[in-house]
């Protein structure tokens, strides 16, 4: 009698643990530090190739960002209106711009009160959809002064973004400030061993060698996107909880 | 209606037939014949599931580095050495597959040469080691094919004064012996990588190897503190160091080595 009782208590408690996590997609949209590379581009590297590696097979990371891209040309090219046709709720939308809008030379430059504007766009849109949207802050460029100590390279757009998701109560994932810190530990020189250095010879994609503040390497790339995870963790979004768990038992 | 359909689903259908004939006769009449290149060797070389990210066996970032005409076969397995690679059966199967021009990349030590009792498993003594690497020089140019010695990647080991040391002194000294004998190219990749760490020092070259904090990577729960095995970084370091030494020695598969057009120079803002 008793063991039926509690079986009949603990079921409907057991069957809630066990459900198991519906399918889910994780779409980042940003530019080239975030991007996918071709094989020539290679070492190149953007920070959402190793990010898809750290998720449980109930995610899809789909790599939307895109070279040279702006929250203008993303939405101009209608880059933008493609995720939200395939969007469904429950997913992630990850959201890092300013690169390029920040640069008025640029063909893409989006003036701040535009940036702000698209911004607000997409994490209405996102959330119209119950999807949940993600601001980051545009991951840092290498530069030092000459003592030694790293210059801020988005001070502007960066904080547009820091604002923005203030208004809106959207999640903010200050890469551009983190990655700084990480480039300071580094130092100067050290920092060079994250982005796409090379020497003339060095790779068959780069014969007269590339020194690029930028865009990452495989290890810079790699730096970012756990950057970007260790911030996930400790904003508890619901994404934290299909981090890959690894049964790796070597050390 | 449905009749129509069924018609339309047959003429598809011999379409389809009609454009798979065409393609299989023209096959026959382009070879494209692929060169393959066959990777054998163990856990420095090999490839590695995502799971196991971010470690990298020199093999994965290597076979991207080749035009359309190449196709990397990379068989190095984890753990393995000349003589367990044999008796596992997979050396056979590439030696079976072999075709004239094909090259066979062989890169063995770490595993031959660990002694103590606990890898007893693996242990080859050099003068085994050496038969080996005879057999498998031997059995691809039986084939017309074409083999390539590669030196064991060094392990990351400093002295106090901050010296790399040689990590691999007896294999790779039979690898040279042999390649001498029967006149194969050496890659001496033990060396290359050893001065490349010691251009990097001790702190630096700790980048490329499997250094990682127990918070950074979800792979690696508890870390990871390895001197022998690469991250992405490094087997990608590694990958050039063989590349670039396949085009100074001139060996004829360096002719499909990729010619990049990026430029040196790149604008301070993102693309």
């Amino acid at each position: 009698m008793i063991r039926a009782k509690l079986s009949f208590l603990l079921l409907p408690l057991m069957s809630l643990l066990w459900t198991p996590q519906e399918k889910i997609k994780v779409y980042l949209v940003g530019d080239s530090t975030m991007a996918d590379k071709e094989v020539k581009a290679y070492p190149e590297t953007g920070w959402g190739m190793p990010f898809s590696a750290f998720f449980n097979e109930t995610v899809t990371v789909d790599n939307r960002a895109k070279n040279g891209r702006s929250t203008k040309s993303f939405i101009a090219e209608q880059r933008w209106q493609a995720v939200m046709d395939q969007l469904k709720e429950g997913d992630y939308i990850l959201i890092q711009f300013g690169h390029n809008d920040e640069v008025p030379t640029k063909a893409n430059y989006t003036p701040e009160d535009q940036f702000a504007a698209n911004l607000v766009r997409f994490i209405t849109e996102s959330r119209s959809r119950k999807a949940i949207p993600v601001l980051i802050t545009p991951v840092a460029r290498r530069k030092f002064d000459i003592e030694g100590k790293i210059q801020e390279t988005h001070a502007i757009y960066a904080a547009i973004l820091r604002k923005v998701a203030e208004e809106q109560k959207t999640p903010l994932i200050d890469l551009d400030k983190e990655s700084q810190q990480l480039l300071q530990q580094f130092g100067p020189e050290d920092s060079k061993l994250l982005f796409n250095y090379l020497a003339p010879g060095q790779n068959p994609n780069y014969p007269d060698g590339r020194q690029d503040d930028t865009h990452f390497n495989e290890l810079g790339a790699r730096k970012m996107a756990e950057i970007v995870l260790a911030d996930i963790r400790a904003l508890k979004l619901g994404l934290a909880d299909r981090i890959v768990i690894s049964n790796l038992k070597i050390k | 209606m449905a009749e129509n359909r069924i018609i339309t689903r047959c003429i598809t259908k011999a379409k389809g037939m009609a454009i798979t004939t065409m393609l299989l006769s023209m096959a026959f009449a382009f070879p494209s014949k692929k060169i393959k290149v066959y990777m054998v060797g163990d856990s420095t070389m090999c490839l590695y599931p995502t799971k196991q990210l971010p470690i990298n066996g020199w093999g994965m970032p290597f076979a991207n580095y080749f035009d359309s005409t190449v196709r990397i076969d990379n068989r190095a397995r984890g753990g393995r050495s000349t003589r367990t690679f044999l008796s596992e059966g997979r050396w056979q199967p590439i030696a079976d597959s072999l075709e004239e021009g094909d090259y066979v990349l062989i890169q063995f030590g770490h595993n031959d040469e660990s002694s103590q009792p606990q890898y007893a498993d693996r242990y080859t003594p050099v003068p085994d080691y050496k038969t080996n690497l005879i057999k498998f020089i031997t059995e691809t140019r039986s084939k017309k094919a074409i083999p390539l010695l590669i030196t064991p990647v060094s392990r990351r080991n400093f002295d106090r004064q901050g010296n790399a040391k040689e990590t691999h002194v007896e294999y790779t000294k039979a690898v040279f012996e042999i390649a001498y004998q029967y006149k194969v190219p050496v890659i001496d990749l033990d060396k290359m990588s050893r001065e490349l760490y010691q251009q990097m020092g001790p702190d630096r070259a700790k980048w490329m190897f499997m250094e990682l904090d127990s918070a950074e990577h979800p792979n690696y729960p508890v870390g990871r503190h390895d001197n022998t095995h690469f991250n992405e970084f490094g087997a990608r370091r590694m990958a050039e160091l063989v590349i670039n030494d396949m085009k100074q020695q001139h060996i004829a598969l360096a002719e499909h080595i990729v010619t990049g057009t990026n430029k040196s120079n790149v604008n301070n803002a993102a693309k």
